[in-house]
């Protein structure tokens, strides 16, 4: 799988393959497998460019984004899915304190985007 | 009723009384049994939007697990939407194979075609064609031999079925006051969504009690919603066997980095302090800078909330006594960016994680309950709408009886 992202973001391609999911339910498993340290390392590399990244995304129109910026826009809605656990759970890669999340079903979590 | 009173709910609905609430009806079969035949065999249930069935010929399949069938709504080419059970008059088949708890489909010519052996159905339940029809004898007649209706009504572009031969009210009397109330939201403009559903191992009720009061913010989403909700509510409101109240923000929550730049981005999040051109004038009477959404229930089995830009809907199917199947559906503005997509997942997936925080105590509760150990639960004044429940429970029983 290519790796590439726009020119912007070069630096985060070495996170690109293991967060550039293209489903909810992937993203949702990645941050459950994941380590607090990897959380943590996702979240300080990606957070400074987000700006920048959704910036660089409202280029185009919505769903029509070229290959390597549709890798970099799953890679913010994956940064969607871990940022409560950094910045509200004390880098737990589960919610604390919740049901079982294998149990709770996306009907939508497996479709793109 | 003053603000400062700790009793102002019940100073206000005084026939609901103060005392403890008998937890047997959470684990009684016989109680189950009698909810079932007296309470959601004869009410009024939701059971699809109007947009997933919006072109003749579009239908749904809900399965309605406590009354043993499945309901298929269509609408047909004359645009009128009609509620049948899923099943064939040959030999008892369902008509439209189901692959879950709901199931979507489309006839361009508006019709049904069983799969078995082939019998068609117009969309308005009519048997039209047979196969091999004149080998069945003198005495079948296809005009005897339409789908079985299920009377089917719309409020609001909520399709609402009841199972009952002859329902004792039409949809809007039933609704009344309540219909009054929360009718006029722009439901239909907002159509991004995001749907979850389990299967809980609980009552119904316990369910449905878990998610009407506000009382429980401060311990159980101390994760997801810290320091954003107030555990008190606002504007309580009994229609019937209907209620209402508004959940308000706790205004010193500052939001973190990621949370404060989607809720820059778009409005899918109720932790941020939302506006109210949207909300129907019978929102928030008291005109509280801190509103942040309404939390209604219309009875049994729905809950359903309004925000400015966000609705959402809980619903509660009894499959027995102690198991539950849960719904909850998110509805925002479809996003016209892909900066805007971004906010709303963020903001649906920190709501997705609010909702595990809820659902986890669920099972827990029914099982401590279920030990026999403590007779009664006891309601403080903010839990009005759960004691309301069980009033209205009750009384519909006994009403019967």
């Amino acid at each position: 799988m290519s790796t590439n992202l726009p020119k912007s973001f070069t630096a985060l391609e070495p996170l690109a393959e293991a967060w550039g999911l293209p489903t909810q339910d992937a993203r949702q498993a990645k941050r459950r497998g994941s380590s607090t340290a990897e959380l943590q390392e996702f979240y300080d590399a990606i957070v400074p460019l987000l700006p920048q990244l959704l910036s660089h995304v409202d280029e185009f129109p919505l769903g029509e984004l070229p290959p390597d910026s549709l890798r970099l826009y799953y890679m913010s809605l994956a940064l969607a899915e871990i940022a409560p656990h950094i910045e509200l759970y004390r880098g737990d890669p589960n919610v604390p304190h919740s049901f079982e999340e294998e149990r709770f079903i996306a009907v939508n979590g497996q479709q793109s985007g | 009723m003053t603000e400062s009173s700790q009793h102002r709910w019940a100073e206000k609905y005084p026939e609901l009384g103060q005392g403890p609430i008998a937890v047997e009806s959470c684990i009684s079969e016989d109680y189950y049994q009698r909810e079932v035949e007296q309470i959601f065999k004869t009410s009024w249930l939701y059971v699809a939007r109007e947009e997933e069935i919006a072109e003749p010929g579009s239908y749904k399949v809900k399965r309605l697990a406590f009354a043993d069938t499945s309901v298929i709504v269509m609408r047909g080419k004359d645009g009128v939407v009609r509620g049948f059970h899923n099943i064939c008059s040959h030999r008892g088949n369902t008509v439209v194979t189901e692959t879950g708890e709901e199931t979507f489909g489309h006839s361009k010519a508006a019709i049904l075609s069983c799969r078995f052996h082939g019998w068609v159905y117009g969309a308005d339940g009519a048997l039209i064609q047979v196969p091999e029809e004149e080998r069945f004898y003198s005495c079948f007649k296809k005009k005897e031999n339409s789908l079985e209706a299920i009377h089917t009504e719309v409020w609001a572009g909520f399709v609402f079925i009841n199972l009952a031969a002859e329902p004792e009210q039409n949809l809007h009397n039933f609704l009344g006051d309540y219909g009054t109330h929360m009718g006029d939201y722009p439901y239909s403009d907002l159509t991004h969504s995001y749907k979850y559903h389990t299967t809980l191992d609980c009552n119904w009720k316990i369910a449905h009690d878990s998610f009407a009061e506000a009382y429980h913010v401060t311990t159980i989403h101390a994760g997801s919603f810290p320091n954003v909700f107030s555990t008190g509510l606002s504007d309580v409101q009994l229609f019937g066997p209907h209620r209402t109240c508004a959940v308000c923000l706790n205004m010193s929550a500052e939001p973190k980095p990621v949370a404060a730049l989607a809720q820059k981005h778009g409005r899918g999040s109720l932790v941020a302090k939302g506006g109210s051109a949207m909300l129907p004038p019978t929102i928030n009477p008291s005109g509280r800078e801190d509103f942040a959404f309404e939390l209604s229930v219309a009875f049994p089995n729905l809950f359903l909330h309004i925000s400015e830009g966000i609705w959402f809907t809980h619903q509660f199917w009894p499959l027995s006594t102690g198991r539950t199947l849960w719904e909850g559906k998110y509805y925002v503005r479809a996003p016209r960016t892909n900066s805007e997509r971004w906010a709303l997942e963020h903001a649906q997936l920190l709501q997705r994680n609010a909702w595990l925080e809820d659902t986890q105590t669920m099972e827990n509760t029914h099982r401590a309950i279920a030990s026999g150990a403590k007779k009664f639960m006891n309601l403080q004044d903010e839990e009005i709408l759960i004691r309301h429940a069980y009033h209205v429970i009750e009384k519909r029983m006994t009403a019967v009886e």
